[in-house]
C-alpha cells in the first residue's frame, strides 16, 4: 500500500491547493476500494501496480481535476495578440533599422564587423524582450479575463461593412506612419544635434543646426506622440467611423497648430537675418559661397519653412476630406444589396 | 493521420462526455460515494472512467447540481454526493431534451439504414 500512498501524494504535488487535501482523501479511499473489490486477500505490489497504471499517471489525474480551459493567451484574446505582435515588432524592428542607418551616415570613425554583430545580437535581444513584455501584457488581460469585444453587446447585422468598404483602415498605411512618427520621435529625443544643415566639406561632414526647431522639440513630440496615439485607435478599430474621424482631426489640427508655431518660428529667425522674404531668398542663390556657413544656414532654414508648409498644406487638406468624409457619413446610409427576387 | 479505431474511439468519447452528466445526476438521488456510483452505471451498462468520473462530480458540485458531505463511519472516509434540488429540476429539463434527441436519432439513422 505503500506504493498507493507514494501516488496520491504525487497526485496532491500537481492539483489545485483549493481542494487538495479533499481529493486525496477521496482518491485514496477510492483506489482502497477498487482493490478491495478486485483481488481477494492482500493485494500484491503487481495488482498495486496494474492498478495505478489505469488509473493514469499523477500529473494526467491532477490535471482532470483543475478547471477546462487553462490558457496564458486564450482563443478569444489571441487574434489580437497576433495582430499587435505582428505589428508592434515589424514596426521595431524598422525602426531600429534605420535608426542604425542614420548613425552609420553620421558616424565618422570606420565600422568594423564586430560593431555590426553588436548592433544585430542587441536587436535581437530587444525583439525578444518586446515579445516578452507583449505576452505579460496578454497574459494579464487573460488572467483578468478581459474580451477584446463586450459579448453583452448585441451585434448589429446592418452594420456590416460592405465587401469594397472604403472605410477600412489600410492597416500598412497606419503601420508605416507609426513606423516613421517612431524614427522622428527618435531622432527629436535622441539624435536633437544632428537636426540642422548638414554641409559636406571634404573631409569632414558638418552639421550647421537648425536653431529654431531645438525650442519646440517637447511641442513636436506631443503632437507626434497622439498623431501615434490615433493610429493604434484605428488598427484597433479596423474602421474609419465617427469616432475615428473625430480623434484624427482632432490631432490634425493639433499638428496644424504647432506647424504654425514652428513656421512662425522660422519666419522670425529668417526675418532677423534680413533674409525674411522667399524671393530675397531666390536673390541669395546667386551669391551663394557655400564655405560660407552663415548664408547655408539661411538657405537650410528655408528649405525647413518650405518643407514645414508642405506639411502644413497636405495637413490641412486631408483635414479637411476627413471633415467632408464625416459630414457625409452623416448623411449617406450605406446602400442595401438587391437581391433578385 | 489518425488510424481508424482512434478516429473511432475519439468520436465516441465525444458522444459519451454528453450524457455523463445526466447519466451521473439520474443515479444519485440517493447519496453514492463515487466507486459505488461506477459499479451501478456498471452494472446497468454504462463503463465510466474512474479519471472521468471524479472531477466530473466535483464539478457538479461546484455548479451546486450536487451536495456532498464525508462520512467516516464505513472501513475508510468517504464522500457521499447527492443531487441537489437545483440539480433534480435541472434533470428534469434534461431527460426531457433527451428523449427528443433519441427519437430524432432514431428516425434519421434507422431511414437511413432502409
Amino acid at each position: 500500500m505503500e506504493l498507493i500512498d507514494r501516488y496520491v501524494h504525487e497526485v496532491g504535488r500537481h492539483l489545485p491547493r483549493k481542494n487538495r487535501a479533499d481529493i486525496q482523501v477521496e482518491l485514496q479511499s477510492t483506489l482502497a476500494d477498487t482493490l478491495e473489490d478486485r483481488v481477494e486477500g492482500e493485494p500484491t505490489q503487481e495488482d498495486v501496480e496494474q492498478l495505478l497504471k489505469e488509473f493514469g499517471s499523477p500529473q494526467q489525474v491532477a490535471a482532470s481535476y483543475w478547471p477546462q480551459g487553462q490558457y496564458l493567451i486564450g482563443p478569444s484574446l489571441f487574434p489580437l495578440f497576433r495582430m499587435v505582435l505582428g505589428i508592434v515588432l515589424l514596426v521595431f524592428v524598422i525602426v531600429q533599422l534605420v535608426l542604425f542607418g542614420i548613425a552609420l551616415v553620421f558616424n565618422q570613425e570606420v565600422l568594423t564587423f564586430l560593431d555590426v554583430l553588436e548592433t544585430f545580437s542587441g536587436m535581437i535581444g530587444s525583439v525578444f524582450t518586446t515579445f516578452g513584455i507583449i505576452v505579460i501584457v496578454f497574459a494579464i488581460l487573460q488572467y483578468f479575463e478581459v474580451k477584446p469585444d463586450s459579448e453583452d453587446e448585441e451585434w448589429d447585422p446592418s452594420q456590416l461593412p460592405q465587401i469594397d468598404d472604403e472605410e477600412t483602415v489600410s492597416r500598412g498605411g497606419r503601420v508605416a506612419e507609426i513606423t516613421f512618427s517612431l524614427v522622428i520621435i527618435a531622432i527629436l529625443l535622441f539624435l536633437p544635434d544632428k537636426i540642422g544643415v548638414v554641409l559636406v566639406l571634404n573631409p569632414f561632414t558638418e552639421i550647421i543646426l537648425n536653431p529654431v526647431i531645438r525650442t519646440y522639440i517637447p511641442l513636436l513630440i506631443v503632437s507626434i506622440l497622439l498623431g501615434v496615439f490615433v493610429d493604434v485607435l484605428l488598427l484597433w478599430r479596423g474602421r474609419w467611423e465617427t469616432g475615428t474621424r473625430l480623434a484624427k482631426i482632432g490631432t490634425n489640427l493639433f499638428s496644424i497648430y504647432v506647424l504654425i508655431v514652428l513656421l512662425s518660428g522660422h519666419n522670425a529667425w529668417l526675418a532677423e537675418q534680413g533674409a525674411g522674404g522667399f524671393f530675397s531668398f531666390l536673390e541669395m542663390l546667386d551669391e551663394i559661397t557655400i564655405s560660407n556657413q552663415e548664408s547655408v544656414l539661411i538657405i537650410g532654414m528655408h528649405a525647413f519653412r518650405l518643407a514645414f508648409s508642405i506639411a502644413l498644406i497636405v495637413i490641412s487638406i486631408e483635414t479637411i476630406a476627413l471633415v467632408y468624409k464625416l459630414i457625409k457619413s452623416f448623411f449617406v446610409r450605406p446602400t442595401t444589396i438587391n437581391l433578385p427576387g | 493521420m489518425m488510424t481508424d479505431t482512434a478516429k473511432h474511439e475519439k468520436l465516441t468519447q465525444e458522444l459519451r462526455r454528453g450524457i455523463l452528466v445526466l447519466a451521473a445526476l439520474s443515479q444519485l438521488k440517493s447519496a453514492k460515494y463515487g466507486y459505488a456510483l461506477i459499479e451501478e452505471l456498471s452494472d446497468k451498462g454504462l463503463e465510466i472512467d474512474q479519471g472521468t468520473l471524479y472531477p466530473l462530480l466535483r464539478r457538479l458540485e461546484d455548479q451546486g447540481l450536487l451536495e456532498s458531505e464525508w462520512n467516516v463511519e464505513g472501513s475508510r472516509p468517504r464522500r457521499y454526493y447527492k443531487i441537489s434540488q437545483a440539480g433534480e429540476e435541472l434533470l428534469q429539463v434534461l431527460t426531457d431534451d433527451w428523449l427528443t434527441l433519441v427519437e430524432v436519432m432514431k428516425k434519421l439513422l434507422l431511414i437511413d439504414k432502409e
